[in-house]
């Protein structure tokens, strides 16, 4: 028995059944999601937290009169599709009227299910804790502690709505999270995939094991401007950051966005874009409002070329919909899914030999905005930090704060890594190689 | 609901359980957003469904189903079990659960008026006099919010315990953001987050006055544009208790969770700088410090009859006086200690693991006052509201920033000043702590977005607090 076995019906179906619902003269749209997800969570070397749950959730958009409406309900029995529509529309009598968010009309754009793993929808309970035995032993042999979780999960979303529009398709995500710990020390390392067997296990097992060899009995180091090696989970999370604050466009049509298209914004070797088309990243095909998500360059060589946007900003902005879009309506606007940092031609050991004097990161920690415009953030460095002199990694060093502007650390680059790793994102998943930057500020 | 608790209990012992236990929850969550004079959203989630725990062979295993039926939570069961068996293809350090006695007891949060009964419209009429206060001259975006959360519960366990429960929240907030001259500066009330969210009824909402303090954030949000850098230096610094409510919540209650220290979120959330061997000894705060994890509290988001594992809500000093003295636990962690369950063990919704979670982390309020504070201060900064909060791991170094701030000098408040940050390491910071305010200004506060747990859990506590003075923080502008 897997988590598909408490699989209920098909998903387009019951889009299809809640629309025959619908009362004459409103328009509608259904968005029926459902994630069948399993976590196998470890510490101190054992598995101590172990879960599965199968969670179906429907969504009713309703307009009509210039009003509108939103019921969701997690539940998929008929009895819920009926419910669901007279909640809909009691929210959307009640409503005063307006200019609702038009319902998106369908964009022709494929279902393509280029982020889903057969492979993830099958995999058992015991095979999760064969992976994490990988990790734990690995660990034991040497002396250390292993700690992390084992995720698998498949979603599937259908949209149907009174505008003709009817897709659905299916993306899954298996990600592994391994932290070592030693007598006076740790190491971190993650792999994120949309297949499972694609997650690289024992490599994953024998990068965070050596690291945390390395990382014990790190010294105090002066906070001050440093240059730095980062890894790719350091670099993921600066540029989920990048995005969060500066790359939607409500954020720039409010005028909260670093962006200024056409003028350099940071140094010509970094180009970002968000491209669906990344198997590694798990991609779903459309948005939350049913739009195709296109491919999307943001910053080119440097210059900033464009934000993404959901139909409400591209309306705004007078361009097309890019189609990361969350449920309409909403206050977050659209946001990028799938940020991939261009490669470049260095590799971690020649970014070490080419820093004279400078930290090597390997993540950062609690990272959250404190000046959005200027894009500053700040956070700790954790699980791997070291102090690099002479083009070689010297020492450890306890972990430091940051507050640093994204955008200003970026206008510095020395070196862009050729390999990229994937890591999951708050709204989709990331694809970043190792960066060798110019000046880096630690604060505390 | 109690019939669908007993067949997942009956169908998990048949499978082999030594111990289970279920959640069956039903659970409505209302919104309702006003962006910029328009309705933006007002929706409706319902949510039901049963969480089933099982113990075998010493080992966890949890499963969350939506089915209702007797074959749909025979077969939740059935897989808990099997992931429970799993568990023990790596080492098995055998779960151990600390007494508890079988309950059954029934629980509802008191309210005034159910904040459900209350119609949509004259919940979006209030927040479109809230906007249109905030409407002034340099306000870019405006942004009102109303919530209700109604969650209903049975708990049994295989120990014979059989709880309901009915929560009750209600919550409202405002934001106005001004745009110009390369800032962006925004003003919330009563609180940031988006709300103040309480487990109460539709009655705090009333006396919040939400479209009596519009006008008034918007103008500190247009004023905060021009408004001089905050100073820099190590000064005397007065917190708001909104901000020493999130100080509380991220320096005291986070490090004071027993599972953290123990290590099972030392791949996520973090482990604690707090051990075992310092309770009862170690100088966490001065004398003016007392903080207690109390799910008693009324109208607080951690205030319950009995938590996750059918243990009573208590009170428990965390720190009496400055001096460490207890932790947040579970009957799992509390054993490991050769303790009684605090009572804290908290889920987000049925298909999530129960854990340890903030229940009301309360600072107890001292006998100064915000003015005597102030007036008492020869230079330093009074700080409102927070803006953004980062600590490290092991909940040590902190950084947190606000939306405004007011320059103290020779016991006045001479200007407003922006983009403050303070920093800091937690113990040096609380035994600074030179005086609380009196009950007076303590106030009870919600914090909505409390993230913990793999798969990730976002939790609703409560935190007391009132304006507190500290001595030689590092302050400066962001």
């Amino acid at each position: 028995m897997s988590q598909a076995a408490l699989h209920g019906g098909d998903l387009l179906d019951m889009a299809d059944r809640i629309l025959r619902r619908i009362p004459a003269g409103r328009e509608a749209e259904v968005t029926a999601t459902r994630t069948a997800s399993a976590l196998t969570r470890f510490a101190n070397g054992a598995i101590h937290q172990n879960v599965a749950d199968c969670t179906t959730r429907l969504r009713l958009r309703l307009i009509g009169d210039g009003r509108a409406g939103v019921a969701e309900m997690q539940a998929e029995s008929d009895d819920a599709a009926a419910a669901l529509v007279q909640t809909a529309e009691t929210v959307r009598s009640q409503a005063p009227p307006g200019e609702p968010v038009p319902l998106y009309a369908p964009d022709g754009g494929p279902d393509a299910e280029t982020g889903y793993g057969a492979d993830t929808e099958a995999v058992t309970p015991e095979q999760r804790a064969d992976h994490v035995a990988v990790v734990c032993g690995a660990a034991r042999d040497r002396g250390q502690t292993a700690f992390g979780a084992c995720e698998t999960g498949v979603t599937m979303v259908a949209m149907a709505s009174t505008t003709g529009l009817r897709r659905s398709a299916r993306h899954s995500v298996a990600e592994l999270i391994a932290v070592c710990r030693g007598e006076d020390g740790s190491a971190y390392g993650a792999r994120f995939a949309a297949g499972v067997s694609d997650l690289g296990v024992e490599d994953l097992a024998a990068e965070v094991v050596e690291r945390c060899a390395r990382n014990q009995r790190a010294q105090p180091l002066e906070p001050g401007t440093y240059q730095v090696v980062l890894s790719p989970y350091a670099v993921a999370e600066m540029l989920e950051y990048l995005g969060l604050m500066g790359l939607g466009g409500l954020a720039l049509s409010e005028q909260r966005s670093f962006m200024r298209f056409g003028d350099p914004i940071m140094s010509a070797s970094v180009s970002i874009s968000d491209d669906v088309t990344r198997r590694e990243l798990a991609p779903l095909a459309f948005d939350g409002e049913g739009a195709t998500t296109r491919p999307v360059t943001l910053i080119d060589n440097g210059v900033g070329r464009a934000v993404v946007h959901d139909s409400v900003t591209a309306t705004r902005a007078g361009v097309a919909t890019t189609g990361h879009s969350f449920p309409q309506p909403n206050s977050d606007g659209p946001l990028p899914r799938y940020l991939c940092l261009t490669p470049g031609e260095g590799s971690e050991e020649s970014m070490i030999a080419g820093c004279e004097r400078g930290l090597l990161v390997t993540r950062f920690w609690y990272v959250r905005p404190v000046h959005p415009l200027a894009t500053i953030i700040t956070g700790m460095t954790r699980d791997g930090t070291f102090l690099i002199a002479n083009g070689r990694v010297l020492r450890p060093v306890r972990d430091l704060r940051f507050t640093q502007s994204i955008v200003g650390a970026l206008a510095d680059v020395r070196a862009i890594g050729a390999n990229r790793l994937a890591s999951r994102g708050y709204h989709g998943a990331t694809l970043a190689p190792w960066m060798h930057l110019g000046g880096f500020t630690f604060s505390s | 609901m109690r019939d669908r608790a007993a067949t997942a209990l009956d169908a998990a012992v048949a499978a082999g359980a030594a111990y289970a236990d279920c959640r069956v929850v039903e659970r409505t969550v209302q919104s309702v957003t006003i962006r910029n004079g328009r309705v933006n959203n007002v929706s409706e989630l319902e949510d039901a469904g049963t969480g089933i725990r099982v113990l075998v062979d010493g080992a966890w295993g949890f499963c969350g189903t939506q089915r209702d039926d007797p074959a749909g939570l025979e077969e939740a069961a059935r897989l808990a079990v099997r992931i429970a068996r799993a568990s023990a293809r790596t080492p098995v350090a055998r779960v151990r659960l600390a007494q508890a006695p079988a309950v059954t007891a029934t629980y509802v949060t008191p309210v005034s008026i159910d904040p459900f009964s209350v119609t949509l419209d004259r919940k979006i009429d209030l927040l479109l006099a809230a906007d249109a206060a905030m409407d002034v001259a340099g306000i870019t975006t405006r942004v009102g919010s109303l919530g209700a959360v109604r969650h209903h519960q049975i708990f049994a366990s295989t120990e014979g315990s059989c709880i309901e429960q009915t929560i009750i929240e209600t919550g409202g907030g405002l934001d106005a953001t001004a745009t110009g001259d390369g800032e962006v500066q925004t003003r919330s009330f009563p609180n940031s987050f988006g709300r103040q969210q309480l487990a109460a009824g539709w009655e705090i909402v009333e006396e919040m006055d939400l479209p009596g303090n519009g006008t008034r954030i918007a103008e500190e949000a247009v004023a905060l544009l021009s408004a001089d850098p905050c100073p820099s230096g190590r000064m005397t610094l007065i917190l708001d208790a909104t901000q020493a409510a999130l100080q509380v919540h991220e320096s005291c209650g986070h490090p004071t969770e027993l599972d953290r220290v123990l290590g099972f979120e030392a791949a996520y959330a973090g482990t604690s700088f707090l051990m075992p061997d310092m309770l009862g000894r170690f100088r966490y705060g001065s004398e003016q410090v007392t903080i207690t994890a109390d799910a008693t509290s009324p109208g607080g988001l951690g205030t319950f009859g009995y938590d996750d594992e059918g243990v009573a809500a208590q009170r428990t000093l965390l720190i009496d006086r400055g001096i460490f003295t207890g932790y947040l636990s579970s009957r799992e962690t509390a054993s490991q200690v050769d303790a009684p369950s605090g009572g804290t063990v908290r889920a987000e919704s049925w298909n999530r693991l129960p854990l340890i979670r903030m229940t009301n982390i309360n600072l107890e309020p001292g006998t100064s006052s915000l003015e005597e504070m102030i007036a008492t201060t020869e230079h330093g900064v009074y700080l409102e509201t927070n803006r953004s909060w980062s600590i490290d791991d092991r909940r040590l170094n902190f950084q947190f920033g606000t939306q405004a701030g007011w320059e103290i000098r020779d016991g006045r408040r001479v200007r407003l000043v922006r983009n403050p940050l303070y920093s800091g390491n937690t113990p040096e910071f609380w035994n600074s702590c030179d005086a609380v305010a009196g009950r007076a200004e303590w106030r009870m506060y919600g914090v909505i977005n409390c993230g913990k747990g793999q798969p990730g859990q976002v939790m609703h506590v409560g935190h007391g607090a009132a304006p507190c003075r500290f001595r030689n923080v590092a302050v400066r502008p962001a």
